[in-house]
C-alpha cells in the first residue's frame, strides 16, 4: 500500500502552508491585544476635560483594560480547550467591537470603565491567548520564526494605531473615534476566521485510516479528546477504560490543566517571568517623562519611543530566526535568560546615559532587548510544556503575570516620587530583570540536566525486549512524544523514530 | 484674585541682553516680578559675563542671558521693575522685547550702549511712545532710561528708544497684557451631545472671565444665567474657566472667545467648535464593518472550497485503492 504523503512529515504540523496565513492572523490579533491599550491613551486628555475628572481616574481605564486582558487568561484558555481557537477569537473580536461602540455613547466615566476597560479588555484577552496557542498547533520546526513574526504585530500595530488615533481624533472627536475603532477591532474576527482548526493527531487519522481499521480510528479520536488531560505512561487500553472512571480532578484538568503546577519547567518559567514582569514595562512608561525631565523637548522624547518601536519591530522576527537555528533551538531557554539579563543590563546602564545621544543609544538597545524577550516569551513556554498543555499553561501564566505587570509601573512611579530621581527606578528594573535572567539560566540548566536524565531512563525502558511491538505501542510512543514536555530536539527525533515504528508495524 | 501691591512678593532682578537672529522679534515674555529693596533706584546690576560677551557682539546677533535674583520685597515704597536692553553697534537691526503685565506696576525701561562704543560722541537718545516723545530720561554712564507707572490700559503699548548718532539704532519694548491660549485644533462634538471648552491663563490670575460667541461678524457675550439649560460657565480655579454647552445643534458650530480681564486690560483666546451629525463617523464605520464581513465570507468560502477539493481527492484515492 502506498503510504500517504503525510507520513514523510511530522504528522499534524504543517510548519508552513496555511500556517503562514495563521501567522498573519495572529500578527493582527496579537498586535491589537498589546497595542490597543497604549494607543487609546491619546484620547484621555480630551475625555478628562469632557467628564471633568482627574488624570488618575482616566488612567484607570487603561489599567482596567490591561488587567482584564491578562487576568482573563484562564477563561480564555478554558474556552480554547473546549471550543478551539477560531470561535473564541471571533467572539473576542465581536466583543471588542461591541465594547468600543458602546463606549462611544458613554455618559459617565464609570460606563467608560465598563465598556472600554472590561468588555474591550475581555475581548482582547480572548484574542491574545488563542492566537498564541494556534501557532503551536501549526508549527513545530519553524515555531520560533512563527512566534517571532506573530509577536512583531505588537510594535507594528502600535506604530500604526498612534497616528491613526490622532487622525481620527482630530476629525471625529473622541466619540466618533471610539465608534470607528470599534469597527477596526472587528478585524480581529477576520484574523480569527483564518485560524482554521487543526488537531495534532488529525492528519495521522488520515494516514492511518486507510491502513488500519475503524477501531484504530476510534482510538485516535478518543486520544485527541484525552490529550488535554495529564499525560501518563499508561498504555492505550487502560486509558480507554479509565475514561469512564475519571474523577473530578481530571475533569477540571480537561478544562484547565492545574497539574501543570507539578511540572518543573512550568514552575521555573512561572517564577522567572513573574519576577521579570516587575521591571519589564516600567521603563517604557517612564522613558518619555525621563527624557523631558533631563531637558529634552516633547517631540524628541516621543521620537525615542518611535525608535524603540522600530528597533523592536525588526528585532522580533530576527530573534525568531536566530532562535530557530540549530545552534540555538536546543538551548533556547538559555537564549531567553540571556535576553532578559541583557534587558536588565540596559536599564542598569541607562542612568549613565547623558544627553539625547545617550538616550537614543539606550532606546536602540532597549528596543532590541525588548523585542528579543517578547519574541521568545511564548516560544519558551511552548518549548517547556509542549503544544498540548500550552493552552492551559498560557492561561495560568498570564493571570500570574497580571499582578506584577500592574504593579511594575506604579512601584516605579513611587520610587520616582520618593527620591525625585529616575535613576532608582531604572536600577530597580534592571536589578529585577538581571535577577530573573540569572534565576532562569540556572534553573533551566538544572532542568535540562534532569530532562536528559529522564530521557535516558525512558530509553532504557523502551529497549526492554519484553514490551510487545504492536501498532498501539508505536502510536503510544508517538502520542507520548506529542504530549511530552522537553527540549524540542528530543520530540523531533522521537517523532521520526515513532514514524519508523508505525511504518514497520503496518508492513 | 487681583495681583496688587499688597502682600509680600518675590523679587526678581532682570538684566537682559537680547539675542537676534535675522532680526526676529520673538522673545520669551518676561515676568515682571519685583523688586529692588529700599529705594526705587538702587538697582544692582549684574554684569557678570556681560563684558566677556561684548566681544561677540559684533554683528546683529546677541545672546540672551537672564540673571534672576530673588529678593523678598518690602512693598512700602513703589517698586520698579527694570528692563534693560543692550544696543548693538550696528544699525538697521531693531531689537524688540515683549513685557507682560497683568496688574499695575512701576517699570523702568532702559537702553544701554555697549561700553566699547562709548567713544562715540554726540549721542542722543530719544524715548518715544508712538509719536509722543517722553521727557525725563534718566541718563547714566552708558544707558538711558525712563520710569513709567503703568496704572491702566492706556499706558500699555510700545515704547521705543532711538539712538541718534552717526547711525540710528532703536529698540522697542512692547508692554502688553498676558496672552490667553485657546485651542488651535477645533473641538469636535456631536448633535445632542455636550461640549466642554476650557481656557487657561498661565502664570497670571485674571480678575474675571467672559465668554463670547461669534455670530456673523459680531461677538455676543454668553450669559449663562439667562440660558441656564444651554450654557454653564464654571471656574475650577481662578486661572481656568470652563464653558459647557449642552444640547448641541448645528447652529452652535463656530468660533468662541474666552476673554480674561486683568487690571490692565483684557485678553482673548480663540476656540473653534465643530458640531457634526452622527452620520459623519457612521459612514467609515459601516464601510469597515462591510469590509470585515466580506473578508470573513471570502475566507470561509475558500476554506469550504479547499475542503471539498480535499474530500474529492480522497474519494478518488479511495476509489483507486478499491480497484
Amino acid at each position: 500500500m502506498p503510504p500517504s504523503a503525510n507520513v514523510g512529515r511530522a504528522p499534524g504540523l504543517p510548519d508552513g502552508g496555511w500556517g503562514w496565513a495563521v501567522v498573519f492572523g495572529a500578527f493582527v490579533s496579537i498586535g491589537f491585544a498589546y497595542a490597543f491599550p497604549k494607543g487609546v491613551a491619546i484620547f484621555f486628555k480630551e475625555i478628562q476635560d469632557f467628564f471633568g475628572t482627574s488624570y488618575s481616574e482616566i488612567a484607570w481605564v487603561s489599567s482596567i483594560m490591561l488587567a482584564t486582558t491578562y487576568g482573563a487568561g484562564p477563561i480564555s484558555s478554558i474556552l480554547v480547550n473546549r471550543y478551539g481557537s477560531r470561535p473564541v477569537v471571533i467572539f473576542g473580536g465581536l466583543l471588542c467591537g461591541i465594547g468600543m461602540v458602546s463606549a462611544a455613547f458613554c455618559t459617565s466615566i464609570l460606563q467608560l470603565y465598563i465598556c472600554v476597560g472590561f468588555i474591550t479588555g475581555f475581548g482582547l484577552a480572548l484574542n491574545l491567548q488563542p492566537s498564541v496557542i494556534i501557532i503551536g498547533k501549526y508549527f513545530l520546526k519553524r515555531r520560533p520564526i512563527a512566534n517571532g513574526l506573530a509577536m512583531a504585530g505588537s510594535p507594528v500595530m502600535l506604530c500604526t494605531l498612534a497616528p491613526l488615533n490622532q487622525f481620527l481624533f482630530d476629525n471625529f472627536g473622541w466619540r466618533g473615534s471610539f465608534l470607528i475603532l470599534g469597527a477596526i477591532l472587528l478585524n480581529c474576527c477576520v484574523a480569527g476566521a483564518l485560524f482554521r482548526p487543526i488537531g495534532a493527531a488529525r492528519a495521522s487519522v488520515k494516514t492511518q485510516a486507510t491502513e488500519e481499521g475503524k477501531d484504530a480510528l476510534k482510538e485516535e479520536v478518543t486520544k485527541d479528546a484525552m490529550e488535554m488531560s495529564s499525560p501518563t505512561d499508561v498504555p492505550m487500553e487502560t486509558k480507554m477504560e479509565e475514561e469512564e472512571g475519571k474523577d473530578c480532578c481530571e475533569k477540571i484538568n480537561q478544562y484547565l490543566d492545574f497539574s501543570l503546577f507539578k511540572h518543573r519547567g512550568f514552575l521555573i518559567y512561572l517564577i522567572g517571568n513573574v519576577l521579570m514582569f516587575l521591571g519589564f514595562f516600567a521603563p517604557i512608561v517612564f522613558l518619555a517623562p525621563y527624557a523631558k525631565h533631563i531637558g529634552i523637548d516633547e517631540y524628541s522624547a516621543a521620537f525615542l519611543l518611535s525608535i524603540l518601536a522600530i528597533v523592536d519591530m525588526i528585532a522580533r522576527p530576527t530573534t525568531g530566526i536566530i532562535a530557530n537555528s540549530k545552534w540555538v533551538r536546543p538551548r533556547i531557554q538559555y537564549f531567553f535568560s540571556f535576553s532578559i539579563a541583557f534587558n536588565g543590563a540596559c536599564h542598569l546602564l541607562c542612568p549613565l546615559a547623558s544627553g539625547y545621544t545617550g538616550l537614543v543609544v539606550y532606546s536602540v538597545f532597549f528596543g532590541l532587548a525588548f523585542g528579543m524577550v517578547c519574541a521568545m516569551l511564548f516560544e519558551t513556554l511552548m518549548d517547556l510544556v509542549g503544544a498540548a498543555r500550552f493552552t492551559s499553561a498560557v492561561g495560568l501564566v498570564t493571570i500570574a503575570e497580571c499582578c506584577t505587570i500592574l504593579l511594575g509601573p506604579p512601584i516605579g512611579g513611587t520610587l520616582i516620587d520618593t527620591f525625585g530621581d529616575y535613576k532608582y527606578m531604572f536600577i530597580k528594573c534592571g536589578a529585577v530583570m538581571v535577577l530573573a535572567g540569572t534565576f532562569l539560566f540556572i534553573m533551566n540548566y538544572y532542568n535540562y540536566r534532569m530532562l536528559a536524565k529522564e530521557e535516558k531512563e525512558r530509553k532504557a525502558k523502551e529497549e526492554d525486549p519484553k514490551s510487545v511491538r504492536t501498532e498501539n505501542e508505536g502510536r503510544n510512543n508517538w502520542n507520548k512524544e506529542t504530549a511530552q514536555d522537553g527540549p524540542e530536539l528530543e520530540p523531533l527525533r522521537e517523532e521520526q523514530e515513532g514514524l519508523k515504528k508505525e511504518v514497520n508495524g503496518t508492513n | 484674585m487681583p495681583a496688587a501691591f499688597s502682600g509680600k512678593r518675590l523679587g526678581l532682578l532682570l538684566l537682559l541682553c537680547l539675542s537676534l537672529s535675522g532680526g526676529s522679534p520673538a522673545d520669551p515674555t518676561m515676568t515682571p516680578q519685583d523688586a529692588s529693596q529700599s529705594q526705587a533706584n538702587s538697582l544692582t546690576k549684574m554684569q557678570a559675563g556681560l563684558n566677556g560677551e561684548s566681544s561677540a557682539l559684533l554683528g546683529p546677533d546677541l545672546t540672551t542671558q537672564e540673571f534672576k535674583q530673588a529678593i523678598k520685597a518690602n512693598v512700602s515704597s513703589v517698586t520698579f521693575v527694570e528692563y534693560e536692553v543692550l544696543i548693538p553697534g550696528v544699525s538697521g537691526t531693531s531689537i524688540e522685547k515683549n513685557i507682560t503685565l497683568d496688574s499695575a506696576t512701576g517699570i523702568e525701561l532702559s537702553c544701554r550702549l555697549d561700553s566699547k562704543y562709548s567713544y562715540l560722541k554726540n549721542l542722543q537718545m530719544t524715548w518715544k511712545r508712538g509719536n509722543e516723545t517722553i521727557e525725563h530720561i534718566n541718563k547714566t554712564e552708558n544707558s538711558w532710561g525712563i520710569q513709567l507707572k503703568i496704572l491702566d490700559n492706556s499706558k500699555l503699548g510700545s515704547y521705543s528708544c532711538t539712538l541718534k548718532g552717526e547711525e540710528e539704532i532703536s529698540a522697542i519694548f512692547h508692554l502688553q497684557v498676558p496672552k490667553i491660549e485657546g485651542k488651535e485644533k477645533p473641538i469636535v462634538s456631536y448633535e445632542g451631545d455636550t461640549a466642554v471648552m476650557i481656557c487657561k491663563s498661565f502664570g497670571y490670575t485674571p480678575i474675571a472671565w467672559t465668554w463670547y460667541r461669534t455670530n456673523g461678524s459680531e461677538q455676543i457675550a454668553i450669559n449663562d444665567s439667562l440660558l441656564a439649560d444651554k450654557y454653564v460657565i464654571n471656574s475650577i480655579s481662578a486661572n481656568v474657566t470652563h464653558l459647557k454647552i449642552l444640547k448641541l445643534t448645528g447652529e452652535d458650530d463656530g468660533v468662541y472667545w474666552c476673554e480674561a480681564a486683568f487690571e490692565l486690560g483684557k485678553s482673548k483666546g480663540r476656540l473653534k467648535l465643530k458640531v457634526l451629525s452622527f452620520m459623519v463617523p457612521l459612514k467609515p464605520f459601516l464601510a469597515i464593518v462591510a469590509e470585515v464581513v466580506i473578508l470573513v465570507t471570502i475566507i470561509f468560502l475558500y476554506e469550504m472550497y479547499s475542503k471539498k477539493k480535499c474530500a474529492e481527492d480522497e474519494k478518488e484515492f479511495d476509489q483507486v485503492e478499491q480497484l
